[in-house]
């Protein structure tokens, strides 16, 4: 293969998972329920695909129990933060907590690492980490109840005025964010060939760094993940050369998302970019 | 308690009465081997200590900034950086005077990785838990990459520093049999009662919990709101920089990547299961030790060790839940 295609692959690979939860963190995030609980749908919904992927052997069934698990962890996170009305924060490590402990008791109780899993094709998800974002953004800016999600997330009080439920219009978003969330998980695993309990490896968090990083708006949440995509990619074609003398740490690359994040949030601050809503009631 | 919470109750029992129909282990079975693994024997119990000190410390620190209305979620990261250079200075320096010193850089270099993330915090209006994650983050790699590197020890294969003469390392206070007591989780206790008296009897606690209840109320009054942010900020990161280092020089004797298992983020779960009281991080950091600490038991008789994160994810879930209900009646 050229080399150019090598790092165009490369790249989607990487990025097409982040894209995705980025996603699912912007509907979420838009309608004004904080989400740091990507990574536990992600992961939950990776060893969901593996688990039923390796024991019926049918590919597509696999995929919609790994959406459908996303889904529930995504409506549990509605439970908590808007029946309970616990702290958003509090539920997304709650979640986190419990998706860690899940799949690692789910994968060590039910998971055979002899029988192979039955995948979809990568590009299945490529292309849908393509499309989405823009279809997301369109029907953010063009529809009624694309409308609504953006109000809901500026500010529940006034929507509940003018007899807008808040409530169904974040139940409608996080199912959103569960389906995202379960597509980026099924994609992970799909690439890395196996179920561990590393392998989501904090995507979930880039993908989170990536929608700051983009403003809160599809397009530029987008390209925020396909840079961080570009930046693994380079990792992984930069492992063991040398530049000058020294090797640099593979440490260095993974960082550098976090790194712009941060700078980013020094930079720009996100008081006047965060949705204004989040968090409340 | 109401029909809701009672619903909540009811499902997470379900949860883990089905998780535990499907290893075949009964509740009953499993509490007495929990109990067993962490509490039956003096050795056992002396390893469950192990635990509850980085939790019960690291549990202060998260509760200093959640009374402040600051969620330092950063603290796992503060923590790692806490016991990585605490190990570094108690190597340089031998004796006494080395786990000292190595404690206060220790808590230093925490309250330096909790600075960023009020700085955003107050000046750019960025939320703490969105730069304490990234923070968590840049600590592992970064730490992960120094022990790779130039602080890897000279004797092992692995990637970990050199272990600590034991005569730099801080001492037992307690030793009869295989019962021991450290000196650090006496400081952890020292430091609860400590802190307790200071948020509850003092003006800077009480400006401290003002700024947390109602941000804008309290700076009417008069307070200093984002003076006193950053203050319990650096309070908190210095505490949690304190657990890693303590962790490290009482218990561990070096440092690695995989130090810890997650302190950081038990110690929120142990914050928020505290309630409102600093006395309830007592209990809480005890239930968390015993939780983790119990499992190895249950492993062995097939219960994947999954079920803790299962159990301490629900606990954490309804305890706020709770909490929050007590908020809004006021009690």
């Amino acid at each position: 293969m050229a080399g150019e295609a090598i790092w165009l692959v490369n790249t989607a690979v990487m990025a097409a998972p982040l894209v995705l939860a980025a996603m699912g963190g912007l509907l979420s995030e838009r309608s004004g329920v904080m989400n740091i609980a990507l990574e536990g749908k992600m992961l939950m919904a990776a060893c969901t695909l593996a688990l039923i992927g390796a024991s019926t052997g049918n590919a597509v069934l696999a995929l919609f129990s790994a959406i459908g698990v996303a889904t529930l962890m995504s409506l549990g996170h509605y439970l908590l933060t808007q029946t309970y009305k616990i702290d958003h924060v509090v539920s997304g490590m709650a979640l986190n907590a419990l998706a860690l402990g899940g799949a690692k008791f789910l994968s060590d109780k039910f998971g055979d690492p002899t029988k192979s899993v039955a995948f979809l094709p990568i590009e299945v998800y490529i292309g849908s980490a393509l499309i989405l974002p823009v279809i997301l953004g369109l029907w953010l800016a063009k529809t009624r109840a694309g409308l609504r999600l953006l109000a809901v997330g500026n500010s529940p009080e006034k929507c509940r005025q003018i007899g807008l439920n808040p409530l169904v219009v974040r139940f409608g978003a996080l199912i959103g964010t569960g389906l995202c969330c379960g597509l980026s998980g099924a994609m992970i695993v799909t690439n890395a060939g196996q179920f561990g309990e590393y392998v989501t490896a904090g995507k979930g968090f880039i993908a989170l760094a990536a929608l700051i990083l983009g403003g809160w708006r599809p397009i530029p949440t987008l390209v925020a993940a396909i840079g961080f995509g570009l930046i693994q990619a380079v990792q992984l074609q930069l492992q063991g050369v040398k530049i000058g003398a020294a090797e640099i740490p593979s440490e260095v690359w993974n960082g550098l998302p976090y790194l712009a994040t941060l700078v980013a949030l020094i930079v720009l601050g996100s008081k006047s970019r965060a949705p204004a809503g989040m968090g409340q009631h | 308690m109401s029909g809701r919470l009672i619903a909540l109750a009811f499902g997470i029992f379900v949860l883990i009465a089905a998780a535990l129909v499907s290893t075949q282990v009964s509740p009953v079975t499993a509490g007495k081997l929990l109990f067993e693994g962490s509490l039956g024997s003096p050795e056992r119990i002396s390893q469950t200590l192990v635990l509850v000190t980085p939790l019960l410390i690291a549990g202060i620190a998260v509760f200093v900034a959640l009374q402040a209305g600051l969620f330092n979620i950063g603290a796992e990261g503060q923590l790692l950086l806490g016991a990585m250079c605490g190990v570094v200075v108690a190597q340089k320096v031998p004796g006494f005077f080395g786990w000292v010193l190595g404690a206060i850089v220790g808590m230093a270099a925490g309250a330096a990785w909790a600075y960023p993330a009020v700085w955003i915090k107050v000046w750019r209006g960025g939320h703490e838990v969105i730069s304490t994650i990234m923070l968590n983050n840049i600590a592992l790699l970064l730490c992960g990459a120094l022990v790779r590197g130039p602080l890897k020890g000279t004797q092992s294969e692995s990637a970990t520093t050199d272990p600590l003469p034991a005569g730099s390392m801080v001492p037992n206070l307690l030793q009869s049999g295989d019962l021991r007591i450290n000196l650090a989780l006496v400081v952890g206790l020292v430091l609860l009662f400590g802190v307790a008296r200071f948020l509850l009897r003092s003006v800077g606690g009480f400006e401290l919990r003002a700024t947390g209840a109602n941000p804008t109320a309290a700076a009417f009054a008069g307070v200093e709101t984002k003076r006193v942010m950053v203050r319990a900020m650096l309070v908190s990161g210095a505490l949690a920089g304190l657990a890693g280092a303590f962790q490290a020089l009482a218990y561990e004797g070096r440092f690695y990547p995989d130090f810890s298992p997650g302190y950081g983020f038990d110690a929120l779960g142990v914050a928020l299961l505290a309630g409102s009281s600093p006395y309830g991080l007592l209990p809480a950091a005890l239930v968390f030790g015993i939780l983790s600490s119990g499992s190895a038991l249950l492993t062995i008789e097939g219960v994947p060790k999954g079920i803790v994160g299962i159990l301490l994810g629900l606990l954490i879930a309804f305890f706020a839940a709770v909490r929050y209900r007590e908020v809004r009646s006021g009690g």
